[in-house]
């Protein structure tokens, strides 16, 4: 049976909401922007106003205010986009209950078995733009398919730029509107991927679609075969509730205030980064046991870094454990040039709630200081106790702790 | 032994006769040291060196070598006849399948100057392109005079190698544990190896003089393993150790096994092995074994193997349950048990390869705690230790 797949975006979603919020600038170009005084002051969202100035996302505040100086500039208020993001999903649980939440602002939706209910998909997916415009004050475009992987292509190629907002990409017509478009267009598809393609005779999505698969997959194996088979709109992964449920696995990542140089400095950040990576595994009851790092070099030009992981003997919430292992990798990867973010992650999870103690690994008494250094933290906030490196000029636990994302709250 | 200037000169380089039997059972020693898979080519093959005293087959994967070595002569009967002393490197899989196939009691074995070696045996010829002997690496060379020789009977190194081997790590994250951990010391050898969720310690008198003294000598385990399976039932027979700085060799009559020795520090164990008890048990060690072993049936597919023990006024209960599959419950009778009650869970699959390697018909258990690791000790035998920690449950 035929599914019936929706993607649903939220236009400029962070400045529409705050022209909701703030009804007197609803006449006016507003731009949503990080700290310009911090690495995070690019633009986050413009209006369709201020875009029509040739505002673009991500590139840097005065950019923009050349382009545009009468916008009115907003900080983030990321906890008011998640509660609007969230109040969204429950608007779409009115139509199906096969929401996935793809990002802060765009959603998956399988109405296959509401179309009895609320009629043809078209029409379901007017309804919904309606309701969020009318309860939320936003506008939303909605990719129509028979997959996700046509349903993504459709709302950002298509149903974007058009007035509807709305637009449907199956297997019959996307002969006629997905394979004339650009390689890189293809969902999956980046700088490289492109330049690759290109240098095989691959120019549109059509030449890939009809490339022979053995030649793909030769070259790039599963990767080569996924793409051949985007390109073809097949995509059997199902819309699937709450994936970040089932995370599999955990960590942050950091852009620093300015580059760090030393190791000192950065070590003050590495243990931060564990810290906040075992505490918010503890939240989710669970322990993992590969840590991985990311470092990102700070010229632009000649880019630098690593991204390295390790096994621990045992699995872990602490965070003392996933430093020591993070500051192993660091030690034996970083080039002593200065970086600019950092990231550690998590994986190989598993539920916290049975494991095989370790004879070294002092499991049980990490989990006492760990089960009270919690209680202090849900009691008194994240700053409650901290490290002492952290009161350095190099720590990030204050400024980190008011906000989401990097960005304010 | 070998004078290779002088059969240069000659159209053969090597030439002898061995009797098959002798033969066979060398090739199948060395070859447990040969591994297909190996960063040294020449490594895939087998050095045979014929001498004036006999033949000498060599076998390495450069981590463990044997050397079996076959008399001219042994109890009147005539092993080896040597025409022309000299060596050669044969490839070892398939000079083995061959050896063991050849026709006739004895196999003759010539080597030309070009390494072309003729294999004979009743009316069959192979013809095989042999390897430059001078290409394979010297074996270590032990100086027996530095070092003190440390002699044990061979069914008791079998079973200290058998009570102890299992319980090595099998993950390269620290690789000092995948080997057992020898200390020699008072006459005593103590053996100990974990995999950091259980410990397994053997101790035997041996006969050594006051100054012999050896401290963290770490063995692999898969040496001990190849070791073991060479090891044959004749259990009187004595094997003579030999300890360097980074080999050990093991000398058994006409073979000698190399292994090279981790490097690294190993833990001390001995601080971490609990010394009080709060709960002790004694019982059946088959009685306890089986009740866990049906227990495991349910607990195979769940992770960590995890079964539970709860203690009763005259028993345990042995218990086990599978969210999927169900549940199962076992009382197993108990000789005797003192302390605080308990509930304890622990995996399976390690508590079932402690207690088949306890002989012993009775067994101590001394629990601390149901978060702390417990000891498994047979009746009647102090040498034997076996710890195992528990697993965390909510």
């Amino acid at each position: 049976m035929t599914k019936v797949i929706f993607l649903v975006d939220m236009q400029s979603f962070y400045a529409s909401v705050e022209k909701a919020d703030h009804p007197t600038l609803m006449k006016r170009p507003v731009i949503v922007s990080g700290d310009p005084k911090r690495r995070s002051g690019i633009i986050l969202a413009a209006c369709p106003m201020a875009k029509s100035f040739g505002v673009r996302t991500t590139e840097a505040l005065w950019e923009a205010k050349q382009k545009c100086p009468q916008a009115v500039v907003l900080r983030p208020h990321m906890q008011r986009y998640i509660d609007v993001s969230l109040s969204i999903t429950s608007i779409f649980e009115q139509f199906t209950d096969l929401v996935e939440i793809y990002s802060i602002d765009e959603q998956f939706l399988d109405v296959t078995g509401s179309t009895r209910l609320f009629g043809e998909p078209k029409s379901i997916a007017k309804q919904i733009q309606k309701m969020i415009f009318d309860e939320i004050g936003v506008h939303a475009r909605i990719g129509i398919g028979p997959n996700k992987i046509l349903a993504k292509m459709a709302c950002d190629h298509f149903a974007k730029k058009r007035e509807s907002g709305i637009f449907e990409l199956n297997h019959k017509n996307m002969q006629r509107y997905l394979w004339p478009l650009p390689i890189k267009k293809l969902f999956g598809v980046g700088s490289r991927m492109e330049y690759n393609l290109r240098s095989m005779g691959i120019r549109k999505i059509g030449h890939l679609a009809n490339f022979s698969l053995d030649i793909l997959k030769k070259r790039w194996g599963i990767n080569g075969e996924v793409l051949w088979q985007t390109a073809n709109g097949i995509d059997d992964s199902p819309v699937t509730v709450q994936t970040h449920q089932k995370q599999k696995a955990i960590g942050h990542h950091m852009t620093l205030p300015y580059d760090y140089g030393t190791r000192k400095e950065i070590l003050v950040i590495l243990l931060e980064l564990s810290e906040e990576v075992a505490r918010r595994t503890r939240a989710k009851q669970v322990m993992g046991n590969t840590v991985s790092i990311g470092v990102q070099g700070a010229n632009f030009d000649s880019p630098t870094g690593f991204y390295r992981q390790v096994k621990l003997p045992f699995p872990t919430n602490f965070g003392m454990d996933i430093f020591r292992a993070a500051l192993q990798l660091f030690d034996q990867y970083w080039d002593g040039l200065p970086i600019r973010g950092t990231s550690i992650t998590l994986s190989n999870l598993q539920s916290a709630h049975q494991y095989q103690i370790d004879l070294f690994g002092d499991l049980v008494k990490k989990e006492r200081l760990s089960e009270a250094m919690d209680a202090m933290y849900s009691k008194y906030g994240s700053t409650a106790i901290i490290r002492a490196s952290s009161l350095t000029n190099a720590g990030q636990v204050f400024v980190r702790s008011q906000k989401i994302g990097g960005h304010d709250k | 032994m070998q004078d290779i200037a002088d059969s240069n000169q000659t159209a053969l380089s090597m030439k002898m006769t061995v009797t098959k039997d002798k033969l066979v059972e060398s090739v199948t020693h060395v070859m447990k040291a040969v591994s297909s898979r190996t960063t040294i080519p020449i490594l895939t093959g087998i050095k045979i060196t014929a001498s004036l005293d006999g033949v000498t087959l060599t076998g390495s994967d450069s981590d463990v070598s044997i050397k079996s070595f076959i008399p001219l002569s042994e109890n009147d009967q005539q092993n080896v006849t040597v025409e022309k002393t000299g060596q050669i490197v044969l490839q070892a899989k398939v000079f083995s399948d061959i050896v063991r196939k050849l026709p006739s009691d004895t196999i003759a074995i010539e080597v030309d100057q070009r390494l072309i070696t003729k294999i004979t045996a009743g009316s069959s010829e192979f013809t095989l392109n042999g390897l430059d002997p001078e290409e394979y690496p010297l074996l270590p060379v032990i100086d027996e005079e530095d070092n003190n020789i440390v002699s044990i009977k061979k069914d008791l190194l079998k079973h200290v190698i058998r009570q102890t081997v299992f319980a090595v790590s099998t993950s390269e994250t620290r690789p000092v544990l995948t080997g057992v951990r020898w200390n020699i010391q008072n006459g005593k050898l103590d053996c100990v190896s974990t995999d950091s969720h259980r410990l397994a310690q053997r101790v035997i008198p041996i006969s050594t003089d006051d100054e012999t003294k050896y401290h963290n000598i770490v063995i692999p385990g898969k040496s001990l393993n190849e070791l073991y399976k060479i090891l044959d039932d004749n259990g009187e027979e004595p094997v003579r150790v030999i300890i360097t700085k980074n080999q050990i060799l093991f000398q058994i009559k006409n073979l000698d096994f190399f292994s090279r020795l981790l490097e690294g520090n190993y833990p001390d164990t001995d601080r971490l092995i609990p010394t009080d008890s709060k709960t002790t048990i004694t019982l059946s060690t088959k009685g306890l074994l089986h009740a866990i072993e049906r227990a495991s049936l349910l607990a195979k597919e769940e992770r960590n193997n995890v079964v539970k023990l709860r203690t009763h006024e005259n028993s345990v209960e042995i218990l086990s349950q599978s969210a999927e599959l169900g549940r199962v419950y076992e009382d197993v009778p108990v000789e005797t048990i003192e302390g605080e009650e308990l509930k304890i869970s622990f995996s399976a699959k390690l508590t079932m390869e402690a207690l088949s390697r306890i002989d012993a018909q009775t067994i101590q258990i001394n629990f601390t705690g149901a978060m702390r690791p417990f000891v498994i000790r047979p009746i009647g035998d102090e040498g034997i230790l076996m710890l195992i920690l528990p697993v965390r449950t909510f």
